[in-house]
């Protein structure tokens, strides 16, 4: 199969800006996103701080109706998905409907609604669910409504694989093109904040009181956070035909599952992830340019991680710049990786990496070059964004700059 | 490059009329129904009494007593239905085969339940009270992984939630991973547990059959009578495995996964809409790719549910694919038996195929008494019934637009 596929549209939502410009800004920047939660009241939390979407509105994306009848999730990935066309400068009029397509990341899905449904049954009972917002939840409505916004009528897919989602659907949509079932493709992730994420990631002690900090020795943990990327896929030889912008060429992906333990990151899954990748995009180690980690700030994260990194790169390592740009947006959960893939594509573009912030000391089990701080300027090639979900699955991308 | 061929070489099941392949075999082609009234949760508070829930399991049978004490309904079943799967194909995870096996789940509200009572338990106790060894359960792709996990399966593990076409779309990914390369077997399929959570879903928005006065409440698909789903839990996985590796290991190649289409009708959410257009496309593109002409089509094992528009649309679809073959192509809805599994129907309907061409045989839709004058083909009424079966067409589609359908085959070598 000799179909090329590359990346022409960005589409970003995020707690550090809304649109690939006010992003990429923050990104080189260092600037971080991570506020007091304001989505619920976290008095009777441990922790109380989170990366929130903040100045989103969105009737500029969708209707007062639609906004009436969908969950956050949905309406930051339906502007997500505007963005990147936008950006892509693509109408999806242009294309063949049937071939057109949507493929979506998510952890937690609509959370928000369910949230709400719980509330209410469990303070006032049964009767008290409104049965309106029952279908706003299904996980599958997520490429639904952006599809219907769009009226795209090709492959139609949710795929709830966790903190790793985002890669898996652009992965997926990357399958589908090349396999010829639909010309473009809009893939990425999507999560709205998430109470029972937070719950969650709090009894597992796995939440920073304040900031996340990658690869220090200090770290404290992950921050909880909503966002949306979205990307647009399409072939090489459509792209040059349209004369459309090309961010980067998606050479491979690889997928892994540690087999291993629900929650516990484990590095020789990631490696596994991480070697299929590079196997299937025929890159060498030692070509990788830039290596956008997953780097979630708890403690075995990123020690595994980088134990990933050295059992795959070898000496290598030492000169590999990895960067977490969690470090200043929080964990996105299912939109992480897609909006990561999003920072490497820029990346790739502009020839500037973003950099780990708050880091302030080195962690000898973490000694890998993360970009302490400030980012920085350096040709390109080649870009890897790895990720790590719930359950052991780990999801590997590699971009291309294209010459 | 020769495009890989997919198998089938086995397959676990779990449905309300049988656990294991033979048992599910045997009550599908007797036409014995799984609705029965509901014994998971309390009912007295509703007007729907009966759902296709799975009485008789034992998941220790399958799993052990074992690292079962954290898992929900939905894990239960899934990694009970995958090591019935792993059996029947003769199929044993090791070091050697590992890499090259992937896992691939169709479920959307499978964690349901699991979310919902991790999220009320701390509202209720306070969120440093609720017990985090439940917090994996409320990730979607939880059952998923859990199947990676107890059979120590590395290669990949994805989940994927359409809706009503999840586990047709499951099985769909995975044959997609076996032609380009991904993978060479896959444990590809779906699970729904029966649950409040999802009963009141389907309750409250009006889908069940039996919430209006005097409408029955019976899964009777084509039927004049038909007025709503009967809900029902499942799991199903079957093993899909690259020609060659299925030779090697000299195993029974059950069937042949020849092609598979799917396309979304972008209306509306939760609505059924009976614009034919998606479902023709889903079915077009499917024979297309299955190299097929349409009256190479036995049989259509259908994703009818016994709802007025899901069963109508369906039989409009096919009529205008088929064109005026279509009264001879017997179609029938595994679901008027086992309920309407949701995101593991399509599963269910795989495997209902596969017995079908294993035994050359029609599986009926029973509960089938009232003629509807809209619904006039073939389905199967009267019994199962002998046929010559090479060529099936698994149709999924649901109302929120998705589409979906699988061309399986006899196989010949």
């Amino acid at each position: 199969m000799s179909k090329r596929i590359v990346i022409t549209g960005l589409g970003i939502i995020s707690s550090i800006g809304i649109g690939k410009d006010n992003f990429w800004n923050s990104l080189i920047e260092g600037k971080s996103g991570i506020t007091q939660v304001t989505s619920f009241d976290t008095s009777g939390f441990p922790t109380h701080f989170g990366g929130e979407v903040k100045n989103f509105n969105p009737y500029q994306f969708v209707s007062r109706r639609r906004f009436s009848k969908i969950g956050r999730a949905s309406c930051l990935a339906i502007a997500g998905a505007k963005l990147a066309l936008e950006d892509a400068r693509a109408s999806i009029a242009d294309y063949k409907k049937e071939r057109a397509g949507i493929c979506v990341g998510t952890t937690m899905g609509e959370t928000q609604v369910l949230e709400r449904i719980n509330e209410d049954w469990l303070k006032r009972g049964v009767d008290a669910i409104q049965p309106e917002s029952i279908p706003r939840y299904p996980s599958n409505v997520l490429s639904s409504n952006v599809a219907i916004e769009l009226k795209l009528k090709g492959p139609n897919y949710v795929i709830p694989c966790a903190c790793a989602a985002g890669n898996y659907a652009i992965g997926y949509a990357y399958d589908i093109i090349r396999s010829g079932d639909a010309d473009i493709m809009l893939a990425g992730g999507t999560d709205a904040f998430s109470r029972i994420a937070f719950i969650g990631f709090n009894r597992l002690f796995a939440v920073a009181p304040e900031k996340c900090q990658p690869f220090d020795k200090n770290r404290k943990g992950m921050i909880v956070a909503e966002g949306s990327g979205m990307v647009v896929l399409e072939s090489y030889e459509n792209a040059l035909k349209r004369k459309a912008t090309i961010y980067a060429e998606v050479l491979g992906y690889g997928l892994s599952c540690d087999a291993h333990h629900m929650t516990a990151p484990f590095s020789e899954g990631i490696k596994e992830a991480i070697e299929k990748a590079l196997r299937q995009a025929g890159v060498m180690p030692e070509e990788v340019s830039y290596f956008n980690a997953h780097g979630t700030g708890t403690l075995a994260n990123d020690k595994e991680e980088c134990l990933a990194i050295k059992k795959v790169f070898g000496e290598h390592y030492k000169k590999l710049p990895v960067s977490s740009i969690k470090s200043m947006l929080g964990h996105t959960m299912g939109a992480a990786s897609a909006i990561e893939t999003i920072a490497c594509c820029l990346a790739v573009k502009n020839d500037v990496i973003p950099p780990t912030i708050n880091y302030q000391t080195p962690d000898p089990e973490c000694d890998i070059d993360c970009v302490p701080n400030v980012c920085r300027r350096q040709k390109i090639n080649i870009a890897l964004n790895s990720s790590s979900a719930f359950g052991g699955n780990n999801a590997c991308l590699v971009l291309k700059k294209l010459s | 490059m020769d495009k890989k061929r997919v198998v089938v070489t086995g397959f676990g099941i779990i449905t309300s009329n049988g656990i294991g392949r033979s048992a599910f075999s045997e009550a599908l082609f007797k036409g014995i129904s799984g609705i029965k009234p509901i014994s998971l949760f309390d009912t007295s508070e509703f007007k729907v009494k009966t759902a296709g829930e799975i009485k008789d399991f034992r998941p220790q049978d399958f799993l052990g007593d074992k690292g079962l004490r954290n898992l929900d309904r939905s894990t239960r079943l899934v990694n009970s239905a995958a090591k019935l799967a792993l059996q029947d194909a003769g199929l044993e995870i090791t070091d050697a085969n590992t890499a090259d096996t992937g896992v691939t789940i169709g479920t959307t509200l499978g964690s349901v339940n699991s979310i919902s009572e991790f999220d009320k338990e701390a509202m209720k106790e306070g969120p440093h009270y609720v017990n985090p060894a439940l917090f994996p359960n409320t990730v979607i792709n939880s059952p998923s992984s859990q199947v990676s996990i107890r059979f120590n399966i590395r290669g990949f593990n994805a989940t994927i939630s359409t809706g009503f076409a999840s586990s047709l779309d499951a099985i769909n990914y995975a044959a997609d991973f076996i032609r380009l390369g991904r993978a060479k077997t896959v444990l590809a399929g779906g699970v729904e547990e029966l649950c409040v959570q999802t009963f009141l879903g389907f309750y409250k928005t009006g889908f069940l059959a039996g919430l209006k006065d005097s409408s029955a409440e019976l899964s009777c698909p084509f039927d004049k009578r038909r007025n709503g789903i009967i809900l029902g839990e499942a799991s199903c996985i079957l093993i899909l495995e690259e020609l060659e590796s299925a030779l090697e290991r000299k195993v029974k190649v059950y069937a042949e996964i020849l092609g598979f289409g799917t396309a979304f009708d972008p209306y509306r959410v939760n609505k059924y809409s009976l614009r034919t257009e998606g479902l023709k496309n889903a079915i077009g593109t499917a024979l297309n790719k299955s190299s097929l002409d349409a009256d190479k089509i036995d049989y259509i094992c259908s994703g009818a549910n016994s709802t007025i528009e899901g069963d109508l649309f369906e039989t409009m679809c096919v009529k205008e694919v088929f064109g005026e073959r279509t009264k001879k192509i017997p179609i029938s809805s595994v679901k008027s038996m086992i309920g309407e599994c949701f995101s593991a129907s399509g599963a269910c309907q795989a495997a209902g195929s596969i017995c079908a061409i294993e035994k050359q045989a029609l599986p009926p839709t029973i509960n089938y008494q009232e003629k509807d004058d809209r619904c006039d083909l073939d389905y199967v009424t009267g019994g199962a019934r002998n046929a010559k079966v090479d060529n099936i067409l698994v149709n999924a589609f649901g109302p929120s637009g998705c589409n979906s359908s699988l061309v399986i085959s006899r196989f010949r070598s």
